[in-house]
């Protein structure tokens, strides 16, 4: 049997749930307040005949008192709080944060991807496992979840919100999510789950990275100094990417909270300010259980679920792993519909009719191609070393049908040359320059650190990044000649094509690894790894100008990055493309200018057209003969000119033997006179047919290569 | 168009050169980067290590189009080689591939050339042979476009590159240059390669085409580089045109070295809308016929003035005068 917490702080919380004092729980079981003390201080525990009685107290069942996995649900229902209006008569329409983020299911793999790899439990030295999960509900299962989130509460304020629909942003996005469900009838859920990773622990409404993501906004905690800065501005896409406003979170978390750890459940609803019932409402409300300590005990908290609970919320997670859980309601995926991002225009998009953004099928193409492309490094490993991040995407419908089978993201696949690279740099079998397809050359470049709190111009240090260059693995590794830049959490920051390479240069792939992931003996390595964290705009895409920059190290701190961009394009430059010839005779104009190239051809003269050979099909005769038959397209013109066919055999050098025609006829189109087809005017198409003279071949026909011809004039 | 009395298949070859080494003359052996090739260009640069070699090795990777190992194949014994032609010292050397795995599409295998044995650009193909209708060694496919590989050149590049040598006319060893003392640059097409050669000894060319100023000095050496490779073009082209090979019908071959190249590439505008091979009739015909060969005078030039991108270059360098002339009544 599962064993839950210790009896006394259970038995604590269900009495102040419950809003029962010591005394009136003695009272009932007819026992002084002094034994009931003895048990919540854990000096002492009940008989098991008063362990029944307790239940009967508590208005649940003996097996919940013994096991005390789950709260009773004694107290007060789980249910719905939200915000009530401001005094001061204030209106919010809609988070500032979510506004930064439009619903983008790309963006909203990178933020969430990077929390979870800040939330790595990194004394078990293994990755953190990530699944994205899209689920679409459809008829009872949608009606069931609905109930489960206590929909017919909710909508009230939906509706609310709907009225406002034409004014703002937020308004309007709520409203098509609500119309979507209705008109449609499915409702498509995104579930985002790690494992091996903290939790989110800490105290309902005290620092911690509980009230980091569920009380706060842009608040940031993070857990090293290479974070990507967890659970910051990010968070908000979770609540972007639902058009319905409205996440749930189950967490297991790795330090115990109230003596436990396992289905700590929440929700939060972002929604503008709304009247409901004569009602002002602020903006966001929570889904938990009353908190009585609470001002009127209206506040919800999290509460520890049961099974069941979290299994109709569809938050059951696989194992008891610590890690979080978030499911976001109503999952849509606007960006989608801007034919994708510049690097990803060799997707395939199935376009059905109305243009979708709640198509599940494509939210997991496109989930697993960003993951791919920022989150390669993170699922690379080698040389003994483990991948910092696990990943796979699933889609199902209702009751576990499977619409796309779980995909583990594969770096050796969505990154090939790149993947290969990081691998040869972990196993330590990069060389100095490239001399066969496939190699990975490894090149230092260095990154010059300013001296923290002003001084312009010192250097507190220079920190040898890693340059890594490899061939591009075939056509479908594009966008070619970029370099991938990234730090400690192994997160592709910069994506950057290296400018002014020499025209024919082959493709290829490039990783600068700086900061923390250049290596442990790499000089700097920390500092680095900071100040290039300094560096990060909330959107972890580039390395520039920030306030923390300006504010920790100097304005100019930036052109160390530039110098490092400068450096890193110089040695890719070096490995792959030939040395800067001594200067050559006669000017490098003019050679260009003596190169035999393909130009655009001239333009044909205006007067009688040329019909051209299509088509030929030829068979072997019983004599040895080439019995053909050919079709000839001819251009639009008013006059045609008369061609003549020649059959040769096809020599490798030299002249080509020519055959004899035994028999030639216009089928179609023309006629034959004297060994020269006359094309009818006007014709657009001819067909003739022509058998060789096998006397007049010079070898066995089965052993030759046939070459038709048709020439202009006399055919010589 | 062409055909074969067997089945083949119906895709190309795809060839990829994957490294090239060169044996030196005294005995050690020089991996090249991988600059020295490029997968673009389909081109090979020998080159780049002077003339100090004795034979290259170049690695290459094949892969068959699919339907090559097909259960239902109608061939047997499937060999893949990569053979080099050399069109001007007619050698022919073939390498046999080997399959990478059991049930993979890619062969590889390197294949050595010896210096001695090229000129200058060789041409470097992939065939997939087999044993067809119970003859053996029928090629079922090929690549459709060849790796140039180059012994000579130290640029990757796939087109052929005219020589440039600048020269004093007046001292120059080659003699015969005296005589063209007074011209600022002449053509050889009798050489390997048709080589220009500029004359040192006028003041300022060799600067001027060196030269990588902007403004109005970069659009006269513009409009000097379209000056001279409209008289190249056109010198090449009859350089090429009289001295082809004739088949016993009379009909001209195609060359198959640098004359080729450029006739392949000028007679289409010379002789528009038709096949090269039709074209390179009809200018054969007229130049040794009895009429004609003057009416196509105005052909060539225009085809070398194409070539040289002579409007391109005078237009420049006219808005750029233009320009100036503004500039200076201000």
């Amino acid at each position: 049997m599962e064993t839950g917490e210790e009896f006394g702080p259970w038995l604590a919380r269900q009495l102040k749930l419950a809003g029962k004092t010591q005394a009136e729980l003695a009272d009932e079981l007819g026992l002084t307040r002094a034994a009931v003390s003895a048990w919540i201080t854990g000096r002492s525990t009940p008989r098991p005949t008063v362990m029944a009685d307790i239940a009967k107290a508590l208005g649940t069942d003996l097996g919940t008192v013994h096991t005390r996995t789950t709260d009773t649900q004694a107290g007060l229902p789980v249910t719905w709080y939200h915000r009530p209006g401001y005094p001061d008569g204030g209106r919010e329409l809609g988070n500032a944060a979510a506004f930064a983020f439009d619903a983008d299911v790309q963006v909203l793999a990178r933020e969430t991807c990077q929390n979870s790899l800040d939330e790595r439990l990194r004394e078990n030295g293994r990755p953190v496992r990530v699944r994205y999960t899209l689920h679409e509900l459809t008829g009872e299962h949608l009606d069931a979840f609905r109930d489960a989130i206590r929909w017919n509460d909710l909508f009230p304020h939906y509706q609310a919100v709907s009225e406002l629909a034409a004014h703002q942003k937020v308004g309007r996005v709520v409203d098509a999510g609500v119309r979507d469900m209705y008109e449609k009838g499915r409702l498509v859920l995104l579930r985002i789950d790690d494992y091996n990773a903290s939790g989110l622990i800490g105290d309902d409404y005290e620092d911690g990275k509980f009230a980091a993501v569920v009380r706060r906004q842009l608040e940031s905690l993070k857990s090293g100094p290479s974070a990507g800065g967890s659970y910051g501005l990010g968070k908000a896409t979770l609540w972007a990417t639902s058009a319905l406003g409205l996440v749930l979170i189950n967490s297991t978390l790795s330090v115990p909270h109230e003596g436990r750890t396992e289905r700590r459940l929440i929700g939060r609803l972002e929604l503008p300010w709304r009247r409901v019932h004569g009602e002002t409402f602020a903006g966001p409300a929570w889904f938990g259980r009353p908190d009585p300590d609470s001002k009127n005990g209206e506040v919800v908290r999290s509460w520890w679920a049961d099974e069941e609970t979290a299994a109709r919320l569809h938050l059951t997670r696989d194992s008891d792993e610590p890690g979080t859980s978030f499911l976001i309601v109503g999952a849509h995926d606007v960006a989608s519909l801007e034919g994708d991002g510049p690097d990803l225009d060799d997707q395939i998009v199935e376009e059905e009719g109305d243009e979708d953004t709640r198509d599940i099928k494509r939210m997991h193409t496109r989930l697993v191609q960003a993951l791919g492309r920022d989150f390669w490094a993170a699922m690379t490993g080698g040389g003994g070393r483990l991948p910092l991040l696990e990943v796979s995407v699933r889609a199902l419908r209702n009751d576990g049908e499977v619409v796309v089978e779980e995909t583990k993201v594969d770096p050796s696949v969505e990154q090939p040359s790149r993947t290969r690279a990081l691998r040869a740099f972990y196993e330590g079998t990069t060389v100095d320059r490239l001399t066969e397809a496939g190699q990975v050359a490894m090149r230092n470049v260095p990154l010059k650190l300013p001296v923290p709190g002003g001084a312009a111009g010192g250097t507190s240090g220079i920190h040898q990044a890693v340059l890594l260059v490899t061939e591009a693995d075939g056509d479908k590794d594009r966008p070619i000649n970029q370099v991938h830049s990234l730090r400690g959490n192994r997160m592709t920051v910069r994506k950057a094509t290296v400018p002014r390479l020499p025209i024919g240069t082959n493709p290829f792939q490039a990783v600068l690894l700086a900061g923390a992931a250049a290596g442990d003996t790499a000089p700097f390595a920390e500092e680095a790894e900071q100040f290039l964290r300094a560096a990060e705009p909330p959107e972890h895409d580039r390395w520039g100008q920030t306030e923390e920059l300006t504010l920790r190290w100097s304005p100019s701190a930036y052109r160390r990055i530039e110098g490092l961009t400068r450096e890193v394009n110089n040695a890719v430059r070096e490995l792959v493309a030939r040395p800067k010839r001594t200067v050559r005779e006669g000017g490098e104009a003019l050679r260009k200018a003596l190169t035999v190239k393909s130009r655009p051809k001239a333009k044909a003269p205006t007067g009688p057209v040329i019909p051209v050979l299509k088509n030929l099909d030829a068979t072997i005769g019983a004599a040895g003969e080439w019995v053909i038959d050919a079709e000839v397209s001819i251009p639009r013109g008013d006059e045609i000119v008369p061609m003549v066919p020649v059959a040769l055999m096809d020599v490798r050098s030299g002249g080509r033997p020519k055959l004899d025609w035994a028999e030639l006829e216009g089928v179609e189109g023309c006629e034959v006179q004297e060994g020269v087809l006359r094309f009818t005017p006007g014709a657009r198409r001819a067909v003739f047919r022509g058998v060789t003279d096998a006397g007049s071949h010079p070898v066995r026909t089965a052993l030759t290569r046939l070459v038709v011809e048709l020439r202009a004039g006399k055919g010589e | 168009m062409k055909i074969y009395p067997y089945k083949r298949l119906g895709r190309p070859i795809a060839l990829r050169v994957t490294s090239v080494a060169l044996e030196l003359a005294d005995g050690t052996r020089e991996p090249l980067d991988t600059s020295a090739y490029s997968t673009q260009q389909q081109a090979v640069a020998l080159g780049v290590a002077g003339h100090d070699w004795v034979s290259a090795v170049i690695g290459v990777s094949a892969t068959l189009p699919p339907g090559a190992d097909a259960e239902d194949a109608p061939w047997s014994d499937l060999r893949v080689l990569a053979v080099l032609t050399d069109g001007e010292t007619n050698i022919r050397t073939s390498t046999a591939l080997t399959r990478d795995t059991d049930d993979s599409r890619d062969w590889s295998g390197s294949l050595e050339i010896y210096r001695d044995d090229h000129l200058g650009r060789a041409s470097l193909a992939a065939y997939a042979v087999a044993t067809v209708d119970g003859v053996a060694g029928r090629s079922i496919a090929e690549t459709d476009r060849s790796w140039t590989v180059d012994t000579v050149s130290d640029e990757p590049v796939a087109g052929l590159q005219l020589e440039v040598q600048k020269a004093s006319f007046t001292k120059s060893s080659r003699e015969w240059l005296r005589a063209y003392a007074d011209a600022p640059w002449i053509v050889d097409t009798s050489a390997r390669v048709p080589t220009v050669f500029v004359n040192s000894d006028v003041d300022g060319i060799v600067g001027l085409l060196d030269s990588s100023a902007s403004g109005v000095e970069s659009k006269v050496r513009d409009l000097l580089v379209a000056q001279m490779a409209t008289d190249v073009w056109t010198a090449v082209f009859h350089g090429a045109i009289g001295d082809l090979e004739v088949e016993p019908g009379g009909t001209p071959v195609f060359p198959t070295d640098w004359q080729g190249e450029v006739l392949r590439e000028m007679l289409p505008d010379v002789v528009p809308g038709v096949h090269v091979e039709e074209a390179l009739r009809q200018v054969h015909r007229r130049r040794t016929g009895d009429a004609g060969w003057a009416e196509l005078q105005t052909r060539i030039h225009y085809a070398a003035i194409r070539r040289a991108e002579a409007s391109k270059a005078l237009g420049y360098a006219i808005r750029s005068l233009e320009q100036a002339n503004r500039e200076s009544e201000k």
